[in-house]
């Protein structure tokens, strides 16, 4: 078996020609985002057009610029590093000849290294990442993802074989005092955590890397295990170290599937290196580990959901105790961590303690990776140390799309709440000031709402997830979610019930002896609502009306001007209700599905109008008719 | 004597062969089978539980948990409607009522040629290109309402 001096050696030639390329090398981002882009059709078209053109063109991960794919970086042989995108295959011939030969301006996002260009920014210097500090996205768009050689070649594995010089108490410790918790949005202390499955008497023992990653505007996870897999399995291993665990499982997302791939590839290639395995490195670990694909069910990313469904194929949560650390899968002692916590405990490895802990906040050291997503002009995955306000992160994204205004902050998946935006844009990212919010950070998802969006409808939205994925093992979480839609969809119809609040805040209360945090959880968005936005609640439920117009029931489709793009929006009119009554074009709100066809192609001449426009409020009907009572 | 059922068993069982009872193996064994069918077919769920010493019920219990196993053959086309909330928050409703009104059904149906069907899916992280929906596995988006008319127009013709 080789050692690691002698792996990384090897990896070293390997790397050679792409740290210092003997012709351009176009290095084509392939991840779920950009495929999602064409780049695969990209990609097929520069590999056709590089040996005419005199380049060479391979595959990195995800650069986290979602918003410039299909994106493309080349470097140059005197190494100079352009950043690209977004660059289509119907646009790839031009691309590549200004690429080859200069630089190709016209596409260009930013200058990673090399002598500056004119009218391209450098890209240190673009917002987007001024504020990032890529500690765990260090390779992310940089090496092949596919390629364990660009991994060693670039100090990986080097963490795990030098472990031993440190004994397990000694590294969980240091893993204990650099702050890192749990990155799924939990933040328990994960040297804490590591040291009850050191204490566990039972054996084998095991890891878990949780990639469910359910939380919908999350793929941090996703980022990580694209373009970087090794990272988060080195981290595995340097858990098994500790901890004594023998085998891993990483339990990956159904929608996931190019993740899937590439960590299953991560584990056959690690294990022909003989980094896993019997004797993994030579260095007397025992650690293997296998991909197992989920099927689309939300609680199982819940640690004891995610057991379940490894155990016995039904991803229930369970009650706790026995924790995970006592009886875990095939009811051995476990561990689960989140991938972005493994992915952390290298990476804090890598620039030893002291260099960790120079960015973050007092409690929180170091990064954490965030995707930014909804109404935001530049959708992505950044890296920050702990404690970047939201503001600065909002403005690193180019703001809220259109020039319009926030108006919330939905962070963390449906769990972790959603808050308006004068108190969310002050807000430091960790978890310690969402609390008495009624709030929490989440595991990295953040999704901007701007002044477009209703409130109302969003809870909506919501319980619906929330009422779908439940287990219904608790008659509290599976009816108390059943309940919170009915009422919000009550209410989103103008035909809330004035004793509704008061259900809400019982429902509350009753969802706080469901099983698993799935049901503790559930009325978070809901508790936000009534606290933060009771104006908008109020204006549906007590004057029948969404001040967003967006509630369906609330607001109608009418004709403000009698025009030539009326004529057209009539006939794209999917159910035939814009017709000419007499001579003026009108729209019949009884066959109209609100689906804003006719309003695209008539903006302005076709307007959204609220349905009850001289409603008498709830309120002022209850006292007519309590004076009516009393007279 | 080989009936069709038998053969479909032999294959089965051949696909799910390195599958282990007690090894955390009843997921592998079910996505197995659905890769291969494109749903898990009722006879599979005998074979899967012989393989894994489980009862039939318990392979059941799993296969009809999740929302990405179907036990009924898929669609011709299957469009995946994102639920999350980047897609909400720029017109998936619109889209939604247009997939729904224009084929004549709703989410988890298929329509009665059986050419089209819709499911509800989850976000997937490509919120950029929201709204979308996914047209066998393809991400389509960002969509509008009349790219959404486009879209059903073309699949209801069976082009
Ligand atoms: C309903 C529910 C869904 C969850 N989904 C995830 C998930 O997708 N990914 C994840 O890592 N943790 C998820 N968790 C948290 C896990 O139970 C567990 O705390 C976590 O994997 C521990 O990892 P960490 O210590 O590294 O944070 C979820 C919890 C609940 C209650
Ligand atoms: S709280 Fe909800 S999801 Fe969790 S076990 Fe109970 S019913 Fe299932
Ligand atoms: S919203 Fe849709 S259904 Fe209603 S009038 Fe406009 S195009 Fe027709
Ligand atoms: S919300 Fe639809 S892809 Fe993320």
């Amino acid at each position: 078996m080789p050692t690691y001096g002698e792996l990384r050696a090897a990896a070293e030639q390997a790397w050679k020609p792409i740290a210092e390329p003997p012709r351009p090398l176009f290095a084509v981002s392939i991840n779920t985002s950009s495929l999602a882009a064409g780049a695969q059709a990209t990609l097929d078209a520069l590999r056709g057009l590089a040996d005419a053109g005199g380049f060479d063109v391979m595959r990195t991960g995800d650069t986290g610029f979602a918003w410039a794919e299909p994106v493309v970086q080349v470097v140059k042989p005197g190494g100079q590093r352009v950043l690209y995108g977004p660059v289509t295959a119907e646009r790839a011939a031009a691309f590549a000849q200004a690429a080859a030969t200069g630089v190709a301006t016209e596409f260009a996002v930013g200058v990673i290294s090399g002598d500056a260009v004119a009218g391209v920014p450098m890209l240190a210097d673009l917002p987007w990442m001024k504020l990032q500090v890529r500690w765990m996205m260090e390779h992310c768009g940089v090496i092949d993802p596919e390629d364990i050689d660009h991994y060693i070649a670039n100090g990986g594995y080097a963490q795990f074989d030098q472990a031993r010089a440190h004994s397990q108490d000694e590294l969980i410790e240091i893993i204990k005092g650099s702050t890192l918790r749990g990155r799924s949005g939990s933040f328990f202390s994960t040297g804490t955590k590591w040291s009850f499955l050191q204490g566990a008497k039972a054996e084998p023992k095991y890891l878990v890397c949780n990639a469910d990653e359910g939380d919908p505007g999350a793929w941090v996870n996703r980022v990580v295990l694209e373009s970087d897999p090794h990272r988060m399995l080195e981290g595995m291993l340097i858990g098994a170290y500790c901890t004594g665990a023998t085998y891993g499982w990483i339990y990956i997302r159904d929608e996931y599937p190019l993740a899937a791939a590439r960590v299953g590839k991560a584990i056959e290639q690690a294990r022909a290196k003989g980094i896993l395995g019997a004797d993994a490195l030579g260095t007397g670990v025992r650690f293997d580990a296998e991909v197992v694909r989920g099927a689309g069910s939300y609680v199982c990313g819940d640690e004891t959901g995610l057991i379940a469904s490894v155990n016995d194929g039904r991803g229930m949560p369970k009650i706790k105790p026995p924790f995970p650390a006592q009886s875990g899968v095939l009811d051995q002692p476990t561990n689960v961590n989140n991938v972005e916590t493994y992915t952390a405990v290298t990476t804090l490895l890598r620039l030893g303690a002291d260099a960790y802990s120079s960015v973050g906040t007092e409690v929180n050291r170091g990064t954490k990776m965030f995707t930014v997503s909804g109404d935001v002009a530049k959708t992505g995955c950044l890296e920050v140390p702990f404690g970047t306000k939201v503001r600065d992160l909002l403005e690193a994204a180019g703001g809220v799309a259109g020039g319009r205004s926030l108006k919330a902050l939905q962070q963390g998946g449906p769990l972790s709440g959603m808050l308006p935006a004068q108190i969310a844009l002050d807000l430091p990212l960790e978890p310690e000031p969402f609390r008495p919010l009624g709030a929490g950070m989440g595991g990295g998802g953040l999704v901007f709402v701007d002044d477009w969006a209703c409130v109302v409808d969003l809870n909506l939205m919501f319980a619906h997830f929330l009422e779908d994925e439940s287990c219904a093992r608790c008659t509290t979480c599976r009816g108390g979610n059943q309940r919170m839609v009915e009422i919000f969809r009550r209410v989103s119809r103008g035909e809330a019930q004035p004793t509704d609040p008061e259900h809400l805040t019982s429902l509350a209360a009753s969802f706080q002896y469901s099983n698993c945090f799935h049901g503790t959880l559930s009325p978070t968005i809901m508790n936000n609502t009534m606290r933060f936005f009771r104006d908008e609640y109020d204006a549906h439920a007590l004057e029948h009306r969404c001040p967003a117009k967006v509630c369906e029931a609330l607001i109608r489709y009418t004709v403000a001007n009698q025009t030539e793009a009326v004529a057209h929006a009539a006939a794209v009119c999917p159910t035939g209700a814009i017709a000419r009554d007499g001579g003026a074009w009108a729209i019949d709100d009884t066959r109209c599905i609100r689906c804003d066809a006719c309003r695209e192609v008539a903006p302005g001449d076709i307007v959204i109008e609220d349905r009850y426009k001289d409603a008498i409020p709830l309120r002022a009907i209850e006292t007519a008719s309590v004076a009516r009572a009393g007279g | 004597m080989t009936t069709p059922d038998n053969e479909a068993t032999i294959e089965i069982q051949h696909l799910i062969r390195d599958f282990k009872p007690l090894d955390g193996d009843l997921l592998g064994a079910l996505h197995a089978v659905q890769h291969r069918y494109g749903y898990i077919p009722k006879i599979a769920l005998g074979v899967v539980a012989h393989q894994l010493r489980l009862s039939e019920a318990k392979v059941y219990g799993a296969a009809s948990y999740y929302s990405e196993f179907r036990l009924t053959p898929p669609p011709g086309t299957l469009i995946g409607w994102c639920s999350g909330p980047a897609c909400h928050l720029k017109g998936g409703d619109h889209v939604r009522r247009i997939l729904e009104c224009q084929l004549g059904i709703g989410m988890e149906q298929n329509t009665e040629d059986n050419r089209v069907g819709l499911h509800l899916a989850q976000c997937n992280g490509t919120c950029e290109r929201a709204p979308q929906v996914w047209v066998d596995g393809e991400v389509v988006g960002p969509l509008t309402a009349n790219a959404t008319l486009d879209l059903v127009r073309k699949l209801k013709d069976g082009a």
